[in-house]
């Protein structure tokens, strides 16, 4: 399986004969990482996990596999996915030591773990993450990690100023072909860049709502306080139990633009150099949005027109070439002379294991990762002025000295939104 | 009941704001207006609180000063107060503020504490007494939100409160105060008061709080210090509390200036190996003051840890420089050490490195030569000359370095150098290497048509048993003249070419191949190659993006030459992509191969079963086709979702007919059975008797119902 490629089997891969690595490692003594499989106490991340289902208990697996890792706690608002993990990793390491905890505060108060995997719902991401960096601990966050504007540029200062190590859940940055593409935008390869294409997967704007109440489980099954956390109350309803897509975006549940806008435009983000995040937004016309960065480089969504290369395509135009790449592994460049004699290994089905070593590596030497907090800040910007747009439906103009809408009210209104007592950022 | 209501007027809310955004360019503040009294009449009505809910979310973009009153009002209601606060934080003006201000007063606990989050978020410099007075609660979360809110305010009046709470208050709300006055002192720092801001970083370091907030505090007072920050800077990476030291090294990669960079060597050569390492690539980092010839001294005679971290470092920073030190190490016995500087040489920055390079062949010897020459390649230096003279070496390790880097570098024009070596090579060990040299040049020649012109020009003066390792790299280099050269070599007298070339053509991978592959369908030398020929252009219309007529065609056109296997393989592509025109040649299919009716009926009921939206002439089609004619006896039939569900029975058992396909009466299931619950996504289940068989089947709503044979 795809998705379980060794590390090194991986580093291998990239350094293969007869051409340059696309993705040289990061040279850290062994000692510091663990490769040699005996790792000191000492030099161990002790790890703790937040609202683990389905991706989550991935993210879980690539944290188990590495030496260096030993996962001590979990803690879900779910009784029943708190037993789940715990299993899991009483299981890999042959003990019960892994605690459990229904309130994720009493996990981040404890002083023996270095770094958290959040995974819960998106309706929680910012500001779990927040308040993990105010414990100090360091945090592989899933994406979407923000549910508007005013929570990445909080975010952004938050991490800044308690100089934690956050990595955004987008994997796709420590993939090599992915990477590839983008070292080919950013260095001019392509020539001078015009366009770059994010694929949303669906463009479109909703919001979870209030549904109809049903008998409140009790609370150690479901704590359904905790579940809501952030978010405006409402009744219990099991639809909403959904923590995939509640509340996702907040006042503007993002669909894709922000689901997988958080992916695919944060690989465009970083093509175009990490700069600040486009300026102007426009309505979605004949299946395509498009915004524009302010050195005119335009970031089109759009639905249609790729080269059949898996989800979560990306798509580089310059003046003398092109590059488009997707979730296979594969990418298709305008001249094979754009691979300069490099060797691109293909890692199809966007495994996270790099980017959770990544995560670790940094952990350990305080840089930051690829996925760090102001790369992620700025692509989540550019998915929530896209939907902002979307919402409103015209043109809108973003400043990112003031970090406003020019002249724009209600845009500039939907750039945040107040979250549930006793929650703050 | 009540619920469902609920429901319904959610989601009929949901979408009128949507309406109401997407034409909100054209709304002028009268149309606001309205619609804030509209939304207002809901808030004092005695509606359910799902559309107070709703309506308090629409007045955070079209409240304004009138709705404040009205939305204060729920800052006690627990269901509903998050909701008002949607719209508090984003209603503009004074009138918010003050009604946020009064509405904490006889609030308590949580609902105290959202507005207090509120006041925050606004910044109103006019509640830092309301705020002070709160620091005092005997609720350490309310007190705790009161400072962080202050935090934000951020003025002189509430920084003030702030420093003065940070020995008084109990130790329970010291962590937010702390945090608050870390706030205040941000804002100072960055407008200028720097001085001021160190103070604050001082005294919260001082301090009984939590870790994290001395560690924020000692960030901000190195930062605030500016150069003189430096000192306590360095005093982190002699700390035995490895939190200090991690912030140390964080705060490094922040401080602004080139002092600092002079003074980390030092300290590397202070720490343990481990900790030196982390130094390196925290000096690594700061790229535009970083010095170098420390980083490449640290490479040269640091630790093995240091070594290992610096040359991966000068990957990021190094120049022409660090070639030396490289160089030496990439011959290092050590492997680890060797491999690294490799990975880093053949990244390192610069035209002077390639310049260098090159000139250090002249004279290389032992190991450095094969290296330098793997180098050629990996950077892709224009050295052709140098690599063909190494050809002539006797050690096939510096021979085998060559061709691999020719494989990176040779252009077309020198390509027939490589060619020659591929067929004739000067030693016969160098065949192997010298064959995928000219495979990794050939895919990479921008000009593909003329890069097989010379491989096709290659392929006939070559002999036999080179023909097919050329025929494999034409596969590679693809385009007109490689399809066309393999075509013709497919119908040529050889035995061996015809399987070569045939196994080729048969994956090829895109659809010019197709009139190339039908046509060694048809007339190919050899039945085999006639089959893998026509699997081949099947495959084709399989995989390709291409319209549906085409593909029908395409499928036409191999029925026409196939026999049962691949009119299978014929029915599978037409299931695969749906279309009216597919339906229609798997109903011709299935009604002209006997031997194919069970196989085709399943497909033409997969396809019929993905064609829902035209369901008339896919049902007309079935009928005339008798394809799908059944026994057939609806027993019970429930329309519905979850536990409310409609017995459809009757209108199922009316339609029925003497098909697995059964139309309704109407366009849609809830026309034909009506709506049993609205807004919800519903279910078709119909229990059925077939050929005296019974069975079940489920269907989304408005699929097409075509019942499957119970097995």
């Amino acid at each position: 399986m795809s998705n379980a490629l060794p590390r090194r089997q991986f580093l291998k891969s990239a350094l293969s004969i007869g051409g340059t690595a696309v993705l040289a490692p990061t040279i850290i003594p062994s000692s510091a990482l663990g490769l040699d499989g005996n790792v000191a106490p000492s030099e161990r991340i002790v790890v703790g996990g937040i609202g683990i289902g389905n991706r989550g208990t991935y993210d879980l697996g690539c944290f188990l596999e590495q030496n260096d890792v030993r996962f001590a706690a979990v803690c879900d608002v779910k009784e029943s996915r708190r037993v789940g993990v715990k299993k899991l990793a009483d299981g890999k390491y042959g003990n019960q030591a892994c605690e459990m905890h229904r309130d994720y505060r009493e996990l981040l108060d404890r002083s023996d773990l270095d770094a958290v995997l959040i995974a819960t719902g998106p309706n929680w991401h910012a500001t779990m993450a927040m308040n993990a960096a105010k414990a100090g601990k360091d945090m592989y966050c899933e994406k979407p990690c923000t549910k508007n504007i005013s929570q990445s540029l909080i975010l952004k200062e938050t991490m800044r100023r308690t100089g934690r190590v956050f990595q955004a859940g987008t994997q796709r940055r420590n993939l090599p072909h992915f990477a590839f593409a983008c070292e080919l935008a950013r260095t001019g390869k392509l020539g001078k860049l015009k366009k770059v294409y994010a694929h949303p997967a669906g463009m479109q704007a909703m919001m979870s709502g209030w549904l109809p109440a049903f008998p409140e489980p009790d609370k150690e099954v479901i704590d359904w306080d905790l579940y809501l956390g952030p978010a405006a109350w409402r009744p219990f309803n099991p639809k909403l139990l959904d923590g995939f897509n509640f509340e996702k975006g907040g006042g503007l549940v993002g669909g894709g633009v922000l689901e997988w806008g958080s992916h695919c435009v944060d690989l465009c983000q970083w093509a175009v150099g990490d700069c600040l995040p486009p300026v102007e937004y426009n309505a979605p016309k004949d299946g395509e949005l498009m915004a524009r960065y302010e050195n005119g480089v335009e970031l089109i969504f759009r639905e249609k027109g790729w080269i059949p290369l898996g989800s979560c395509p990306v798509r580089f135009e310059g003046e003398t070439g092109w590059v488009e790449a997707g979730d296979s592994g594969k990418l298709v460049l305008s001249s094979p002379e754009l691979l300069a004699g490099r060797t691109v290994a293909e890692v199809g089905g966007y495994p996270a294991t790099f980017h959770v070593r990544d995560f670790l590596d940094c952990v350990k030497s305080r840089s930051q990762p690829k996925g760090n907090a102001e790369a992620a800040c700025n692509a989540h910007i550019a998915c929530h002025g896209a939907n902002i747009a979307l919402f409103l439906g015209r043109t809108v103009k973003f400043d990112n000295k003031t970090n406003a809408f020019v002249d724009d009210a209600d845009a500039n209104r939907l750039r945040s939104e107040a979250i549930r007592e006793p929650w703050r950022l | 009941m009540h619920t469902t209501w609920n429901l319904i007027r959610t989601v009929t809310c949901l979408a009128a704001l949507t309406i109401l955004a997407s034409s909100s360019v054209m709304a002028d503040e009268a149309a606001n207006a309205a619609l804030e009294k509209e939304l207002i009449a809901v808030l004092r009505s005695d509606g359910p609180a799902a559309d107070k809910a709703i309506a308090c979310k629409k007045l955070a973009i079209y409240g304004s000063s009138e709705s404040v009153t009205d939305l204060a009002k729920l800052l006690s209601d627990p269901q509903l107060a998050s909701w008002a606060r949607i719209a508090l934080e984003a209603i503009p003006g004074t009138e918010a503020d003050a009604a946020l201000r009064t509405a904490s007063e006889p609030l308590e606990g949580r609902l105290l504490i959202g507005v207090l989050n509120s006041i925050g978020v606004r910044r109103d410099a006019g509640a830092v007494a309301v705020l002070k007075k709160r620091l005092e609660d005997q609720d350490a979360d309310v007190a705790s939100a009161a400072a962080v809110a202050l935090g934000h305010i951020g003025n002189d009046e509430a920084t003030q409160v702030l420093r003065s709470a940070l020995v008084s208050v109990p130790a329970s709300v010291r962590s937010a105060v702390a945090e608050g006055c870390v706030l205040c002192a941000e804002r100072l720092h960055a407008g200028g008061k720097s001085a001021d801001a160190v103070a604050i970083y001082d005294e919260v370091r001082k301090a009984e709080v939590p870790q994290p907030r001395i560690l924020e505090a000692t960030r901000g007072a190195i930062l605030a210090r500016q150069q003189d920050g430096i000192p306590m800077l360095l005093e982190l990476f002699q700390s035995n509390d490895k939190a200090m030291f991690n912030i140390g090294l964080s705060t490094t990669r922040e401080f602004p200036g080139n002092a600092l960079d002079k003074l980390l060597p030092a300290e590397v050569a202070r720490v343990t190996p481990g900790r030196g390492a982390l130094l390196i690539l925290a000096m690594a980092d700061r790229k535009e003051t970083v010095v170098v010839p420390a980083i490449v001294d640290a490479a040269a005679n640091g630790s093995k840890p240091v070594k290992l971290a610096a040359i991966g470092a000068l990957a990021r920073v190094g120049d022409v420089s660090s070639l030396p030190t490289l160089l030496d190490a990439a011959v290092d016995p050590d492997a680890e050490l060797a491999v690294a500087a490799k990975a880093t040489l053949a990244d390192l920055p610069g035209k002077e490195v390639d310049a260098k390079i090159t000139s250090l062949l002249n004279g290389a010897k032992g190991k450095m030569y094969p290296l330098l020459l793997g180098l050629i390649g990996q950077r892709r230096i224009e050295a052709t000359a140098a690599l063909l003279k190494a050809l002539d070496h006797s050690d096939k390790e510096v021979r085998t370095a060559a061709l691999v880097s020719l494989g990176e570098t040779v252009s077309l024009n020198d390509l027939s150098v490589l060619i020659t070596q591929a067929l004739t090579p000067k030693n016969n060990d160098d065949a192997e290497v010298a064959q995928q040299a000219l495979k990794t040049a050939c895919v990479r020649m921008p000009d593909r048509e003329a890069c097989a012109s010379q491989l096709a020009s290659a392929l006939d003066r070559a002999a036999e048993p080179e023909k097919p390792m050329l025929l494999e790299i034409l596969s590679d280099v693809g385009g007109e003249k490689a399809l066309n050269t393999i075509g013709k070599v497919s119908k040529s007298k050889s035995a061996e070419l015809q399987d070569v070339g045939s196994r080729l053509l048969g994956k090829w991978s895109s659809l010019d191949a197709a009139p190339v592959l039908l046509d060694l369908a048809k007339t190919g030398p050899a039945a085999q190659y006639r089959i893998r020929a026509l699997r081949g252009y099947i495959g084709l219309a399989r995989k390709f993006p291409m319209p549906e007529p085409q593909r029908v065609e395409m499928c036409q056109n191999a029925l026409d030459i196939s026999k049962l296997a691949e009119q299978k393989l014929v029915l599978d592509v037409l299931k695969i992509h749906p279309s009216l025109e597919s339906l229609k040649l798997a109903v011709k299919v299935t009604q002209g191969v006997p031997e194919l009716k069970d196989e085709g009926t399943q497909s033409v009921v997969a396809i019929a079963q993905k064609l829902g939206t035209k369901g008339p002439e896919v049902a007309e089609l079935l009928s005339q086709s008798g394809i799908g004619r059944v026994k057939l006896e609806i027993i019970k039939a429930e329309y519905g979702s979850g536990t409310i569900q409609k017995d459809v029975t009757a209108v199922l058992q009316k339609q029925a007919s003497e098909f697995q396909l059964v139309t309704l009466p109407k366009a849609n299931y809830n026309d034909s059975f009506g709506d049993p619950a609205p807004n919800e996504v519903k279910q078709l289940k119909v229990q059925y008797r077939m050929d005296d068989k019974e069975g079940s089947a489920t269907f989304a709503e408005n699929a097409l119902i075509i019942l499957p044979m119970p097995k």
